[in-house]
């Protein structure tokens, strides 16, 4: 008796690979029933063999790992500030504040917390870049891979990353939370028809008060870092059912099927009075002792040296920088300039620029710049493995020339934006004048 | 499924199982919508759109900023007219910068003397003194609101839910 909600094709696609989400609830066998344990992800975060070319430092770099410790570690210092902050637009300000000044280890923790947020937006993206660079989303030349599916997921999780940045600097409701969530949820209210909507889910009314501030709150510390935790298990498991990295892939390409030497074999025949040719047994192996190491311990070890190393700086880091606490919270004066986080200053930048006009017709920016553009990006981004028609031979390897075009034009949206960060950053002064980063801006009173 | 299925699909051991699992499939997409519809808000506790700003005589020739209302009120001897403060691109409040030299321009309640321009912190969209957009990336001028007298106490109300065009003005006698 099967449970109608697994579908299983009768043949998987090659042995070991599961093409489905889920593994038989209702085995058919005892080979099934013990594979219903042994294709569990969680029981396969590590294969028993991993090719050393894919362990290599240079390689990947090892971003993936270095996000995962980040996103374990955030949970791991969210988790006393979980005791310390109270989610109310009264105590909220005032409990941040205590942390900050007056709990033991109450600003390291906190900083501990904020340093790894920025480092795993920081890691997250440079692994997307390093994963579009080598081609890793490709499929090489083993059955039943799908590691375009891994890509989508990689994207999903980048926002989600950025989405928890940006609950996550709501909570201390000073200024720069709340024009934050003001600018924020004015974009979403830019989508056509469904906007107004939207906008008021988000923030649980008209305007920006207590039910806004717990929203963001049980986003934050409930559903989004549940949501990544699912999604990062998957990740890993997938990565494992494609074969590994990538890069081990190019190795199984260039592999050659390697002759084992003919073993003499002392044969006997009838009597010993017999002649011929005896029986010999020619063989071929195509895993390559050399290519090959067990993870237990080498993987093991460089990943305990990457998430370790990822430990050690971010803690000796939040030692010597502070967690900036903006003025509270003030609906009735807007900062001047008002910046978002600079992770965002790109997409502030270009809501900025993008208000179009043609005639008497207005396209607001915030719609343009807010919705369209950055839509438009994801959109291509997780779709992208499917218009890339390349060679599989392209798969993991670092800027093959036959990616090159798309290489360069991925590397020109990368800069665009680095460039867009930097101008918000370091040279749009008050009323979002541009200014040089040596100019000095000039004196603005802060309250008319 | 196998064969035997086919001929016989709704044998007693399968109906219930379907049931069953149906059953388990309506109770989880209820209680999902619940939650969901729960989180729809059914009360607004914003506040009222109509609200009193005080006697007209408080008022100075010229403007003021009301940031509560996030408002402007200006005052030409015995007429006004308020223009709201929120930036029309993403909602920032605009802040107003006296100008050096006063402008004066006509508009269909009359002349306008234009003392100021507003310039928004977030996005830098900049404003002329009677609410129409310049520069920046503002897509419309600011609003105008309908500025009344109350009749119980003889203060000026505004309604911020009353658009108005640029020649409403409020006269008192």
């Amino acid at each position: 008796m099967r449970l109608p909600l697994t579908s299983r094709k009768a043949e998987p696609d090659a042995p070991g690979v599961r093409p489905e989400m889920f593994w038989s609830l209702a085995p058919r066998s005892d080979r099934e029933a013990g594979d219903a344990i042994a294709s569990n992800f969680l029981f396969h975060a590590f294969p028993a063999k991993v090719s050393k070319a894919a362990m290599a430092w240079n390689y990947s770099f090892w971003l993936g790992t270095i996000s995962a410790a980040l996103f374990f570690l955030l949970i791991l210092s969210g988790l006393p500030l979980l005791f310390l902050y109270v989610p109310s637009v009264e105590r909220a300000y005032q409990s941040v504040k205590d942390i900050e000044f007056v709990i033991t280890f109450g600003s390291w923790i906190r900083a501990v917390h904020r340093i790894s947020a920025h480092g795993m937006v920081i890691a997250v993206f440079l692994h997307l870049v390093r994963v579009f660079l080598t081609g890793a989303y490709k499929n090489g030349v083993g059955r039943g891979q799908h590691r375009e599916w891994n890509w989508v997921l990689g994207v999903v999780m980048l926002l989600l990353t950025l989405f928890l940045s940006f609950t996550g600097y709501l909570l201390p409701w000073d200024q720069l939370a709340f024009w934050a969530v003001t600018v924020g949820t004015n974009i979403a209210s830019a989508i056509p028809g469904i906007g107004p909507t939207v906008r008021e889910l988000l923030i649980g009314g008209r305007t920006i008060e207590q039910a806004t501030l717990i929203r963001f709150y049980v986003l934050h510390v409930v559903i989004l870092p549940l949501g990544l935790g699912v999604l990062f298990a998957y990740h890993m498991w997938r990565v494992r059912k494609d074969g590994g990295l990538a890069r081990a892939e190019h190795e199984t390409l260039a592999e050659r099927p390697i002759e084992t030497p003919v073993v003499k074999t002392k044969t006997y025949t009838l009597l010993g009075v017999a002649r011929g040719q005896a029986p010999v047994i020619r063989a071929q192996s195509l895993e390559a002792p050399d290519t090959t190491v067990n993870a237990v311990p080498d993987l093991v070890r460089r990943a305990a040296i990457a998430t370790l190393a990822t430990f050690a700086i971010v803690s000796i880091l939040s030692v010597f920088i502070a967690s900036p606490l903006e003025e509270p919270a003030n609906p009735l004066v807007t900062p001047n300039p008002a910046k978002a986080p600079w992770y965002f200053l790109w997409l502030q930048e270009i809501v900025t620029d993008t208000t179009i006009r043609i005639g008497s017709f207005t396209l607001n920016g915030a719609f343009v710049g807010g919705v369209l553009l950055p839509g438009l990006l994801v959109g291509l981004l997780t779709f992208w493995p499917w218009l890339d028609k390349s060679s599989h031979l392209a798969t993991g390897v670092w800027l093959p020339r036959v990616r090159a075009r798309q290489n360069t034009v991925f590397l020109l949206v990368v800069l665009g934006i680095l460039i867009l960060t930097f101008i918000g950053m370091a040279m749009r002064g008050p009323y979002w004048y541009f200014y040089w980063p040596w100019e000095a801006w000039p004196d603005i009173p802060a309250r008319i | 499924m196998s064969d035997a299925h086919a001929k016989a699909p709704t044998d007693r051991r399968d109906f219930l199982l379907k049931l069953g699992a149906g059953a388990g499939v309506a109770a989880l997409t209820a209680q999902t919508a619940a939650s969901l519809r729960s989180l729809v808000p059914n009360v607004s506790y914003d506040s009222p759109t109509t609200v009193k700003l005080g006697p007209p005589a408080d008022f100075p020739d010229g403007i003021k900023f009301l940031p509560d209302d996030r408002l402007f009120v200006f005052r030409q001897g015995n007429t006004f007219h308020a223009v709201s403060a929120v930036c029309t691109h993403l909602g920032c409040t605009v802040r107003a910068e006296a100008l050096a030299n006063v402008q004066t321009v006509e508009s269909g309640g009359g002349e306008l003397r234009l003392t100021h321009r507003f310039l928004c912190p977030c996005h830098g969209s900049e404003y002329k003194g009677d609410g129409s957009n310049v520069s920046g990336p503002a897509p419309k001028p600011l609003a105008w609101y309908r500025l009344s007298v109350a009749p119980d106490d003889g203060q000026l109300v505004v309604d911020l839910a009353d658009e108005v065009g640029t020649d409403f003005r409020l006269t008192l006698g």
